[in-house]
């Protein structure tokens, strides 16, 4: 066993310092270091995007970095959006639109289309589809999704006019 | 699968045998090679280390020559294995004298592997396979070279 | 039959959970102590195991126990059957071979776990597995369905002198006779191809021996945990009440999760009562390309006598089917298959015949489909080739030969799934038939579009595919329901739920009874301490059969209710009305009290109650149908092939569906479109490509393909609705139906889009790579 390395990250504006592997998944120490399980694990070869969270605010696959790749850095995952009595907009629109069955692949779809939804007021059928390419779900054929993230869109872009 | 090729060597033939027969001078020019060991006058055992893709691991082995016609041709049955499979093959190569100092070396063969190897690497293996052939030939070439290099002079 | 929560397009109450983070799936259990579970499989499809040394890993710092089949002592012994063969069919063959916790002698599949590595953390567990060393004596393996039967083939078991696993003959009238009045005979080969279900979240357990409590508590990705709870105790050697399973948040079952006794649940949970400490084992991806079962080997050859003016006299269909390395769901699959084959169609003479082949591959049990979709496929091609020999059109063939809405129950006499000879419950086929082709514009298509299309250089076909979806088996399950005294409601069934959304559904149906607002309804589904009686979630059945056994249980409740509030609010019980979580006299609303209320008198604390009085408002109730429900529909899709590439794309994809009364249309559509979604991966993309050696090529979602959503169509439904007489709610499953139809409608489509080649495909999937092959044949031919 290699020597431990000292992994500090912020998550869902908490800063958390852990002792760890230097081989350790940042998924595996997202979920089983933090506690944080939202987060699934569907392929752990990088395809099938449910471990998807937000590095810097960009989506990345958890399963393919180590934790201490992670240092320094600004983590957001699902704990990080709505909370079960106040849901995110994102997080409504899939409730209202049944964009979700099972839900295991679900905190990966959401957290890898966010930015695309609050940057995209209006995307069609066929830019949701795409942006939606990089993860799989076997429950929903998509379409649900896809309905979804366009009532995503039009719901942050909804509330971003709100606030004006 | 199938794996075939040749590859032009710039000697005569009976230096290229000698060399493809020669464990220590195979042991260095096979990429990954950590061990070989002549345990018979035509078998040898050892170790390798192979990366396809995302699959990586040592595998054991033995390499058994046969139906040997010096400087002609034989035939290389390898069998190895490891945590992240196993691999079998049996090839026949060929040494075909073309001029004086070239020597052309053909190979077919058949391969099969198995476990993770077989299961994650599959669509990799035969361009890794040949790749690491072709790298191995190269550096037997260069080997040859130098051996002459330095036999010229006698 | 719409009410005020009953068919309503309801939002999901688990949704909130499972949109935070804050659902419970197995992988998320972490319990003090707990230890780790790494298996090590067998890189070879067929080997005699010779010796395994364990003695480098039990070294290995981080280690707690190695153990193999030797050292699980007497628990090492083949699993039960979970399905027995059936009864009632004579001369049934079935050669009883069920997977053992870990290999023992021999290993039959890539995959199979031979030895088992405990460990602080799954880490260690991996490297410590790597160091086991195992010697094998390869044998040949046993791939070929045909050779695996032929003379001089190895075989799986030496014992047993052949690779027939089973043998099932059933006819209804005769097609020797049929076939010799008939004025035509149309016969094809068909071969459909593996494919793996591909749940997103991969199989997993945590078992915990409590010494204490002499307790063990399991977390399961199960479908049935009730069967399980019942089968570790005969396995472990415990009483049924001293285990606990729990199957919380599934994601995603399809059919695999419903197989009982797995290696994997009997080794975790055995380890955990040796070492006395929790234990966890999660599925990689890549373990379950090789451990978790799969479905859709199938070689069959059919054929269908017609007269010439199209009328169906008879058809036999002969087929292989593949059962893998072992046979413990005996025959579930291929019964579906016979009684599938002629599907919504009147065929007077029916032989069926198969032969299950024991193979070199991991074990084949129910996936979405489960063997309804290779007897849609037959019965579609052969109607198609039919309707092509008599140029007839392919809607037309099939519209008169299809069973008449006057025509029900109607029975085709062949022995199903359940056990009973098949009876067609209800329906309306020519309807579905007609929606179908007016959503995708059938004629319209056909005599405008596709010309036009064509003259632009377009490849561009329809397919349209009918299919029936036999549903909601028995035996039975059942619900506990208690108004508690908060006025809130318990609802506890024994099913599992893999996103089926019983959360929400079965709180309608209790609501509709209760007059409860469906969000106060708590509903608990796949714990066995909530409830212990009933047999899973498999067979489209869920809503069906647990549903019944809900609306039982509510109507029941609803009774003690009206009889309690009767005597209180001094009114008969037929002037009273169940509203907003009250009681109230329907014509003087001010007389009322509140659910909440009458729970506490209900539960007296002090006093005396009548003799033979109840506690609670509380009822438990089953619910077991004579025989299945038959949902149906038709499928049809426009196609647009890429002459270059051969990738085909599904432009319009349309279903016409029917399963009787809706119990909440946003689910059931969803459980279509994931339906649809599977089919196409099946028609498509799916097949696991295994070499000669019983080597899997594609074992990651990089080389095996599930469709994307760019891949897939939107999908458009329409409802119809024929109640079934076999249920007070007139339900019919639809968890399968979306995967039935679409690879006969695929391969049609793909036909009509190269008329050029005159292609009479029989296989899926289909790869645009295979499709090139199959032009290419047709060119030279």
């Amino acid at each position: 066993m290699s020597e431990l390395v000292k992994v500090q990250v912020t998550v869902n504006g908490t800063r958390y310092e852990h002792t760890v592997e230097p081989r350790m998944l940042l998924v595996d120490f997202i979920r089983h270091e933090l506690g944080l399980t939202g987060t699934h694990v569907g392929c752990e070869h990088g395809v099938c995007g449910t471990c998807t969270i937000l590095l810097d605010g960009k989506p990345v696959r958890s399963c393919l970095l180590f934790a201490p790749q992670a240092n320094g850095h600004e983590i957001r995952t699902i704990e990080g959006l709505g909370t079960m009595d106040n849901l995110h907009p994102i997080q409504e629109a899939f409730r209202e639109a049944h964009g979700l069955q099972c839900g295991f692949c679900t905190p990966g779809v959401i957290m890898s289309v966010l930015p695309f939804v609050e940057q995209n007021a209006n995307p069609t059928e066929e830019e949701v589809r795409e942006a939606l390419d990089g993860n799989l779900c076997r429950c929903t054929g998509y379409q649900n999704i896809v309905q979804a993230v366009q009532l995503a869109s039009e719901m942050v872009a909804s509330r971003k006019a709100e606030a004006r | 699968m199938k794996l075939e090729g040749d590859y032009l060597f710039n000697g005569p033939r009976e230096e290229v045998w000698a060399m493809v027969r020669d464990p220590e001078v195979l042991a260095s020019c096979l990429p990954g090679t950590q061990s070989l060991k002549q345990i018979s006058p035509n078998e040898y055992e050892g170790g390798i280390y192979v990366r396809i893709g995302p699959v990586s691991g040592s595998f054991a082995g033995r390499l058994t020559v046969s139906n040997e016609v010096p400087p002609e041709s034989c035939t290389l049955t390898v069998e190895g294995k490891g945590a992240a499979g196993f691999a079998k093959g049996v090839g026949n190569v060929f040494l075909e004298a073309q001029a004086p100092d070239k020597t052309l070396l053909k190979y077919t063969g058949e391969f099969n592997i198995g476990g993770k190897l077989a299961a994650i690497g599959q669509r990799l293996i035969e361009s890794v396979g040949k790749s690491m052939i072709n790298k191995g030939f190269e550096t037997l070439d260069k080997t040859l070279q130098a051996r002459m290099a330095g036999k010229t002079p006698n | 039959m719409a009410g005020k929560y009953l068919g309503q397009r309801l939002k999901r109450n688990e949704d909130p959970r499972l949109l935070t983070g804050q659902a419970l799936f197995v992988d998320d259990v972490q319990l003090p102590g707990m230890l780790h579970a790494a298996f090590l499989r067998s890189d070879y499809a067929h080997a005699w195991i010779k010796s395994i040394d364990p003695s480098a890993a039990r070294q290995h710092p981080g280690v707690v126990a190695v153990y193999t089949a030797a050292d699980l002592g007497k628990i090492w012994k083949p699993g039960p059957l979970n399905v027995p063969p059936p009864s009632g069919i004579p001369g049934v063959v079935f050669n009883q071979r069920t997977q053992v916790p870990m290999a023992k002698d021999k290993v039959r599949h890539q995959g199979e776990a031979v030895a088992v590595v405990i460990a602080e953390s799954r880490y260690i567990a991996e490297d410590a597995a790597a160091e086991i060393v195992v010697d094998y004596e390869p044998l040949e393996a046993v791939i070929d369905l045909e050779k695996a039967l032929g003379e001089g083939s190895p075989l799986l078991y030496e014992d047993l002198g052949t690779n027939l696993a089973s043998f099932v003959h059933q006819e209804n009238g005769s097609y020797a006779e049929a076939a010799a009045r008939a004025d035509l005979i149309v016969k094809t080969h068909i071969v459909m191809e593996r494919g793996t279900a591909a749940a997103l979240e991969n199989r997993g357990y945590v078992a915990s021996w409590d010494n204490k409590s002499q307790s063990l508590t399991m977390w399961a990705t199960t479908q049935g945990p009730i069967a399980l709870r019942n089968g570790l105790a005969t396995i472990l050697g415990l009483s049924e009440h001293q285990i606990r399973v729990i199957a919380p948040f599934v994601g995603g079952g399809f059919g695999p999760k419903i197989l009982l006794y797995q290696p994997e649940e009997i080794v975790v949970s055995w380890a955990s009562l040796q070492l006395g400490r929790p234990v966890k084992w999660i599925e990689d991806r890549q373990e379950n390309f090789g451990d978790t079962s799969q479905e859709r080997r199938q070689i069959h050859e059919a054929e269908m006598a017609l007269t010439r003016d199209g009328k169906i006299l008879g058809v036999k269909d002969v087929f292989i089917h593949d059962t893998g390395a072992y046979n413990s769901y005996a025959l579930t699959i291929p019964l579906n298959t016979q009684t599938h084959t002629t599907g919504p169609y009147k065929v007077a003479n029916y032989l069926t015949e198969y032969r299950v082949v024991f193979t070199n591959r991991i074990l084949v049990t129910p996936l979405r489909g489960a063997g309804r979709t290779y007897g849609t496929f037959v019965m579609e091609r052969l109607m198609d080739k039919a309707a092509k020999r008599l140029g007839m059109d392919r809607t037309e063939i099939r519209r008169m030969n299809m069973i008449q809405p006057d025509e029900f129950p109607y029975k085709t006499g062949i022995v199903g799934q359940d056990f009973a000879k098949n009876v067609l419950d209800s329906g309306n086929y020519p309807a579905a038939l007609d929606k179908a082709k007016e959503m995708i514009g059938y004629e319209a298509f056909l005599k405008e579009e596709q010309p036009r299309l064509r003259a632009e250089g377009k490849h561009v076909g329809l397919g349209i595919s009918f299919f029936t979806e036999g549903s909601g088996v028995g035996p039975y399950e059942g619900a506990r329901i208690t108004v508690e005294a908060s006025g809130k409601v318990n609802l506890s069934t024994g099913v599992g739920t893999q996103g089926q959304g019983h959360f929400t559904s079965f709180a309608q149906v209790a609501a509709e009874q209760l007059g409860v607002d469906p969000k106060n309804i708590f509903v608990t589904t796949g714990d066995t301490e909530a409830f212990h009686w009933g047999a899973g979630t498999f067979a489209s059945r869920g809503a069906t059969v647990a549903g019944s056994a809900v609306n039982a249980a509510a109507l029941l409740v609803r009774q003690k209710i009206l009889k309690m509030a009767s005597k209180i609010l001094e009114a008969p019980e037929e002037e009273l009305e169940l509203a907003d979580g009250m009681v109230r006299v329907a014509d003087i609303p001010s007389r009322c009290i509140s659910l909440a209320e009458l729970a506490v008198k209900a539960n007296p604390s002090r006093g005396a109650v009548e003799p033979g009085t109840e506690p609670g408002l509380e009822a438990t109730a089953y619910f077991g149908p004579p025989y299945g429900a038959t949902a149906y529909g038709c499928c049809a899709m426009i196609v647009e092939v890429d002459p270059d590439t051969f990738n085909a794309r599904i432009q319009r994809l349309v279903m016409a569906h029917d399963c009787g009364t809706v119990l909440n249309p946003m689910i059931l559509e969803g459980q279509i479109h994931g339906g649809v979604g599977l089919g196409l991966g099946n028609s498509f993309f799916e097949k696991l490509e295994m070499d000669d050696n019983g080597q899997l090529q594609n074992a990651s979602f990089m080389d095996y393909l599930i469709p994307r959503a760019s891949d897939l169509p939107p999908i458009e439904i329409a409802h119809l609705h024929t109640p079934s007489p076999l249920n007070p709610l007139g339900i019919k499953g639809v968890g399968e139906a979306g995967a039935i139809p679409i690879p006969p409608a695929f391969v049609q489509a793909v036909e009509d889009a190269l008329p050029e080649y005159n292609l009479e495909i029989s296989e899926a999937p289909l790869s645009p790579n295979r499709l090139f092959q199959i032009v290419q044949a047709a060119k030279q031919a």
